[in-house]
């Protein structure tokens, strides 16, 4: 059965043109363009998948509210923010408000449906139909490609899709720069270069909160970044 | 141009006020001029008042004594005034050997059984006031006696008194010459007038012309005949007295209301001109450094034209801190306003791509996304400091080797610029400062590509870190064009570029050395612009506190 997705968007040509390409890729698509439009909807059957965006109609933080009421209405639903606003505030309280991933409208569609489709093979990991491993160990660090899970000493880390690939991206060559640009390229990463830093705070602290002696992401000032190697 | 403070102004306008003393001395002189005019009438009454007494009595008018009879009392007076009297006039030659008898009478030689001077001396006496002098002559010129004194012994106190102001005030003079020349005073045309039968008054000044001298003629009547004449003299020391009193105590009045109203003034002025200044001051503060905009508050509930300036400044102000922030913030929601449209004909290229194009239309499609790239670098750039701005308010800052963050870039910008060569000069100890590393790296980029797109082919850029006084100094220099002069200041503010237009490449907004700028200060310290001493380049030095 194909999967549903639900697009909350305002702006018809978005909306349209992202609907067109996710039903090109056999997805199940339900277009809303207010937030009560679409809670109404919700009310009656869940989709998936939500893609929201933040600023909806007239209702500026509308799709923050969505967020929280779907997230209220279902744990596991997969929610995407896909917005215009890329400052870090808006994405620090999209992703408090437990979204999983929160991309900005710069993603291209190619981006957009393989974090959609990387989202639900997660989903599928945790359901129980569990795709293929791909497993890279690094040290203490366990990253499955397959099911986008991240462990560090055993402990599982909490990412977000972004944030998976940055790890991912970092990790598959230890020792390696990785220069902010191809970080972007490699992770799919939509964010603009900015962000990357506060993207990589994040993913710090959320190493930190499992062991306090993490310090495995090096900055290399004007370069980019790199994970080291073990014993390195 | 002159320089002239509104309080210097308000001074030089009170000094108008010295018209007062002026107008007090024309309204004194004026007194002055009707107290003398009253002396004279008072005069020229006493005068006819004794000469009432003299009326018909012509044998007072002989003399008593022979003509050649001297009194020691006065021997020089006398040969002097015989001889002055001769040489003005020859016509009363005769006159020069008829000294007269002066004032003590009674020790004369009793030369006639009658003693006309005498009773000539004793009736002038009832007529004696103070400071005037009688005396009476005859038909023959003859100055028959003279009684009283020019000078009085009251003046003297008067001036004494008042000695600090002779410099200002002449005191009426009390050592002048009052000598009587008699031959000469007998021929004085008020005299000559008196004989003649009609009275008159002269004011004429002492032969030493220190002191002026009133004098008053008039005829003594015997029948029809005039026999002789009373002239009563008198000083104007008395009104000079009453004057310079008047005149004195004008000055003083007058300049006591001058200190004080001047002080007034001052004070009033040196209070508005404060107030202007604090305004000017605050004015001129109000934008600062930054460009940021604050309000005024001198003066803002004052109700006078001072407060009403301040609070049209404040207007102002706040307009302009309006306008200020829209530009600041346009960029930003330019960026963002413009993200929808873009993702709109992003969306639709892919779709379009993804349907499947032909081999011609494809090369439509690339080159549209290759503009769409394009036109959303420009927008992340343009929102790039507005995002910098949010995220500083939240940063944390540590204490970090600013030495070892420029090493590292340095090795990035050996790779990011492969034609380019790096010369970099570092201390050997760490250079701690405090702030945020990847920033410091974040505004080095900034610099570093500014100073790459200016540097002379095949120079290197110099990057130096040193330390000074309570500051480690980051310089980065490259070889150039020099800074335009009207750039010096604004370099540094958002929209600014003084690169040229380029079409294609990498777009420029402006806002590199603003971002730079917003990290230095974020580090409390501060960033400027120089043009090497030779001219030949530029120099951007960040100067950032040590931590």
């Amino acid at each position: 059965m194909a999967k549903t997705i639900a697009i909350v968007e305002d702006d018809p040509a978005i909306r349209a043109n992202y609907a067109d390409a996710l039903r090109r890729q056999g997805y199940e698509v339900l277009a809303y363009d207010s937030r009560p439009a679409a809670m109404a909807a919700f009310a009656l059957r869940l989709p998936d998948l939500a893609l929201i965006d933040i600023g909806l109609g007239d209702e500026p933080e509308g799709g923050f509210e969505l967020c929280r009421s779907l997230r209220a209405l279902s744990a596991r639903l997969p929610i995407l923010f896909l917005t215009a606003r890329d400052s870090d505030f808006d994405i620090v309280s999209g992703l408090r408000l437990g979204a999983d991933d929160y991309l900005t409208k710069d993603i291209s569609l190619p981006h957009l449906l393989a974090r959609i489709a990387a989202l639900f093979r997660r989903l599928d990991a945790l359901t129980g139909s569990p795709p293929p491993e791909e497993v890279i160990e690094r040290g203490d660090l366990r990253l499955d490609a397959g099911r986008f899970s991240v462990t560090w000493n055993g402990q599982p880390v909490d990412l977000t899709l972004t944030e998976f690939w940055m790890v991912h991206t970092l990790a598959k060559h230890p020792g390696h720069v990785k220069e902010r640009e191809q970080l972007m390229r490699d992770a799919q990463l939509v964010v603009d270069e900015g962000t990357i830093t506060s993207h990589i705070k994040r993913i710090r602290k959320k190493f930190l909160a499992v062991d306090a002696a993490f310090d495995r992401i090096d900055t290399l000032y004007g370069m980019g970044y790199r994970w080291k190697a073990d014993g390195a | 141009m002159l320089r002239v403070s509104l309080r210097t102004k308000l001074a030089l306008v009170s000094l108008v006020l010295l018209v007062l003393p002026w107008a007090g001395y024309r309204y004194v002189s004026e007194i002055e001029r009707f107290l003398l005019e009253s002396q004279r009438q008072s005069l020229l009454a006493t005068a006819k008042a004794v000469a009432t007494a003299l009326h018909e009595r012509p044998r007072l008018m002989r003399l008593s004594t022979p003509l050649r009879t001297v009194t020691p009392a006065a021997p020089t007076i006398s040969q002097e005034a015989a001889r002055e009297g001769g040489v003005a006039d020859g016509t009363v030659a005769p006159v020069e050997t008829a000294v007269p008898i002066p004032v003590h009478s009674d020790r004369l030689p009793d030369t006639t059984p009658v003693h006309p001077e005498k009773e000539l001396a004793s009736l002038l006496q009832g007529a004696e006031r103070g400071d005037a002098r009688f005396w009476v002559v005859n038909r023959d010129l003859k100055v028959l006696t003279v009684v009283g004194s020019l000078k009085s012994a009251a003046d003297e106190e008067v001036v004494t008194g008042r000695r600090w102001l002779a410099w200002l005030i002449q005191p009426p003079p009390q050592d002048f010459d009052d000598s009587l020349d008699k031959a000469a005073q007998a021929t004085r045309p008020e005299v000559t007038e008196a004989l003649f039968g009609a009275g008159a008054v002269r004011v004429r000044k002492t032969r030493d012309g220190r002191a002026t001298v009133i004098s008053a003629a008039l005829p003594i009547w015997a029948a029809d005949n005039v026999v002789g004449a009373v002239v009563a003299e008198q000083t104007t020391n008395s009104i000079l007295s009453v004057r310079n009193v008047a005149i004195e105590r004008l000055l003083i009045l007058t300049l006591t209301v001058f200190a004080a109203v001047a002080l007034v003034l001052l004070g009033f002025a040196t209070r508005l001109s404060s107030r202007i200044r604090r305004l000017r001051d605050e004015a001129e503060g109000a934008i600062d450094a930054q460009g940021r905009i604050s309000r005024l508050a001198a003066g803002s509930r004052a109700g006078d034209e001072i407060g009403d300036l301040s609070r049209s400044f404040s207007t102002v102000l706040t307009r302009l801190g309006q306008h200020h922030s829209y530009l600041e913030s346009l960029a930003s929601r330019l960026s963002h306003e413009l993200r929808t449209p873009v993702a709109v004909v992003r969306s639709s290229l892919e779709n379009l791509r993804m349907q499947g194009v032909s081999q011609e239309a494809a090369v439509y499609v690339d080159r549209a996304e290759e503009g769409l790239g394009r036109l959303s670098r420009i927008l992340s750039r343009m929102a790039e400091a507005t995002r910098l701005e949010t995220s500083l308010a939240t940063q944390e800052r540590e204490r970090y080797d600013l030495a070892a963050v420029v090493r590292d870039c340095v090795e990035g910008y050996r790779l990011a610029y492969p034609h380019q060569s790096f010369d970099l000069r570092l201390p050997a100890a760490p250079a701690f400062v405090r702030g945020s590393p990847d920033l410091a790296a974040q505004m080095l980029d900034k610099l570093v590509s500014n100073a790459v797109d200016f540097s002379t082919e095949g120079v290197a850029i110099t990057l130096e870190v040193t330390m000074e006084v309570g500051c480690q100094r980051l310089s980065v220099s490259n070889r150039g064009p020099a800074l335009p002069e009207a750039m010096a200041g604004k370099l540094f503010e958002a929209m600014i570029s003084m690169r040229p237009a380029s079409g294609g490449g990498e777009p420029h907004l402006g806002l590199g050395l603003y971002v730079a700028r917003l990290i230095a200060e974020f580090h409390g310290g501060r960033i400027e612009a120089a043009n090497l001493a030779d001219g030949g380049g530029v120099e951007m030095r960040v100067m950032l506190p040590v931590a």
